[in-house]
């Protein structure tokens, strides 16, 4: 599960700082933000641009400390002091899909969809296995050879949702994944989230895409100006 | 697939972001530099031991007028080192003629006091006699005049010395570890006054002292050599992080530990050391072996001829000089060489570790 409890989130935190390299910048990106989302939970994350779902999905995804608050993702509480080795650990069970896919341009969609089981150190045959198995549930079986580069938008996409859910993370985090996808890609791509969450991941989903929201009803969490306006956890 | 072959299927490809040729090249540079100052420092250290122990050895005395009689044959004897004298002047009898000729290891010598030089004869035979019959001399030889001549050719050209009243020249090989008493000098001078006695033991210190200064000058040119090429591989890790800054990113949010990101690089890093360090070594053994040839009867060991037929040395001349040479070295110095490489590597391991944990630590 995931839990926040008044976490605010500055530009120009230690972390951000060093990350971003903009030093000076201490806008307030985040401000006493709560809720919480249970195993298995599906969240919409809306609001227009600038209101902070990136940031919060940076949060989640461990790429940044809150500077104030309580952050637990997955049983695990997350601060300033928490140790390296304990972040990436965390960060394992943490899936990630970016608007950009994040895939690398040097390797097969295969090679990039082993990439986390690789990182534990799986043994090879079963990674195989298991890379064959997602792809055949994204639908790309058939492009396991070719590089990134040589794929649609919307297969890149998908790819990208293998890789995030190939090591079964406990949280799925999806910032605008569906932005540069036409209609029948998008509705694709948030049918697998959905199912993703079913099998038991919670997933949060940031998008600004009303018409897709309206078609997958889910529970929102609506940022405007760093603050969250509406929290539906309570729904089912 | 592999293993390890998936294991490396990262998306980092270290083999073309880090500047494989450049980095090879300036490590064996740096190996090179390295070899060749650690075996001039080994070189320096056994010859000057070498000549060190030889100088420590070595008296020469230089007698005016050899060929006058003897000024007092009566002091021209000596104690055994150590020994208390049995006269108050130092000296004891000598008038026998016969001691004088015998070799420095003839039992009559341990004994004690020697006759050692008889009234008729020059200061020089004298002095020899009283040098011969010392217990520490294992060695006396007086130049004979070509070996003078060659001596002072330098100065007083082919025309030789013959013309010149010139003091005889005694070279007196002692004991290891001895010096001559205080009776054999004494001596020596009531029997030719003015005598001159170099005693090369102040060389050995100088030497010794010149050797120290050699030993730390090499340790710290090696230091150097190792600062610089840690910074090299350093600037060569930074950029390969640079080139590969995206993908590390992915990786880090993958949940890759800084250790695994680490090690790809010094794995990589150190590979390249390690083959830029046995190329700079292996670079460095023609010179080092030329320069062991150019020093071995310097020394001590044999002088080692090759390449004296009209067409050049052939294999097998090498291959015996290269065995000679193997046999000659010091361990010292083949222990070192054989280590440059892998200090090369270790040094390219452990900064690549250290640039990059210090780069990875800017990421959360």
């Amino acid at each position: 599960m995931i839990r926040l409890s008044n976490v605010t989130w500055r530009y120009g935190s230690p972390t951000r700082r060093a990350a971003v390299g903009r030093g000076t910048d201490t806008a307030t990106a985040l401000s006493n933000v709560t809720f919480s989302v249970p195993q298995g939970g599906f969240r919409w994350l809306l609001g227009p641009s600038g209101a902070g779902k990136s940031s919060l999905l940076r949060l989640l995804h461990l790429e940044a400390l809150p500077q104030s608050g309580e952050l637990e993702i997955l049983g695990t509480h997350v601060g300033v002091g928490v140790k390296r080795a304990t972040l990436a650990r965390l960060r394992q069970r943490v899936g990630m899909v970016h608007q950009d896919f994040r895939l690398m341009p040097t390797l097969s969609i295969s090679d990039n969809v082993a990439l986390p089981l690789r990182l534990e150190r799986r043994d090879e045959a079963a990674v195989a296995d298991e890379v064959a198995a997602i792809l055949r549930w994204v639908g790309l079986s058939e492009r396991s050879d070719a590089l990134p580069a040589e794929l649609s938008g919307g297969e890149q996409q998908r790819a990208a949702i293998a890789r995030a859910v190939i090591a079964r993370p406990g949280v799925v985090l999806a910032d605008e994944p569906t932005n540069a996808l036409e209609e029948s890609q998008s509705s694709r791509i948030v049918g697998m989230l959905r199912e993703v969450s079913t099998l038991g991941a919670t997933v949060i989903v940031a998008t600004h895409n009303d018409a897709l929201v309206r078609r997958f009803p889910a529970p929102a969490l609506r940022l405007e100006r760093g603050r969250l306006t509406s929290d539906e956890s309570n729904a089912p | 697939m592999s293993e390890a072959k998936g294991r490396r299927r990262d998306g980092l490809a270290l083999s073309r972001a880090l500047p494989d040729r450049s980095l090879l090249a300036m490590v064996a540079a740096m190996s090179l530099l390295a070899s060749l100052t650690y075996a001039g420092a080994v070189g320096a250290r056994a010859v000057s031991s070498r000549w060190a122990a030889g100088a420590a050895n070595l008296v020469t005395v230089q007698v005016p007028d050899p060929e006058k009689p003897a000024t007092d044959t009566t002091a021209g004897s000596a104690t055994s080192m150590g020994e208390a004298t049995a006269h108050k002047d130092g000296v004891s009898d000598a008038s026998s003629a016969h001691a004088a000729q015998l070799p420095a290891s003839q039992p009559e010598k341990q004994s004690g006091s020697i006759n050692a030089a008889t009234p008729d004869m020059t200061r020089a035979t004298a002095i020899e006699a009283v040098l011969q019959a010392s217990p520490d001399t294992q060695l006396v030889h007086r130049l004979n005049a070509s070996e003078i001549d060659r001596l002072l050719a330098p100065w007083l050209g082919a025309a030789g010395a013959s013309a010149l009243p010139l003091p005889a020249v005694i070279e007196v090989h002692l004991s290891r570890g001895a010096t001559l008493s205080p009776n054999v000098i004494a001596s020596i001078a009531k029997i030719a006054p003015g005598s001159l006695i170099e005693r090369n033991d102040e060389w050995r210190v100088r030497l010794l002292d010149i050797a120290r200064s050699l030993l730390a000058c090499a340790a710290l040119a090696i230091l150097l050599v190792g600062a610089i090429g840690a910074a090299v591989i350093a600037m060569a890790t930074r950029l390969g992080l640079g080139a590969r800054r995206e993908s590390i990113e992915i990786l880090h949010g993958l949940g890759a530990v800084d250790g695994y990101v680490a090690s790809r690089f010094a794995r990589r890093v150190a590979g390249l050391s390690l083959a830029g360090g046995m190329a700079g070594t292996l670079l460095a053994l023609p010179p080092l072996a030329g320069i062991a040839r150019l020093m071995a009867p310097l020394s001590g060991g044999g002088a080692l001829t090759f390449g004296t037929g009209e067409t050049g040395f052939s294999m097998a001349e090498m291959v015996t000089v290269l065995a000679t040479l193997w046999g000659e070295t010091p361990p010292a110095l083949l222990w070192g060489l054989g280590v440059v490489p892998f200090a090369a590597a270790f040094i390219g391991w452990i900064t690549a570790q250290v640039m990059v944990r210090v780069w990875l630590r800017r990421l959360p």
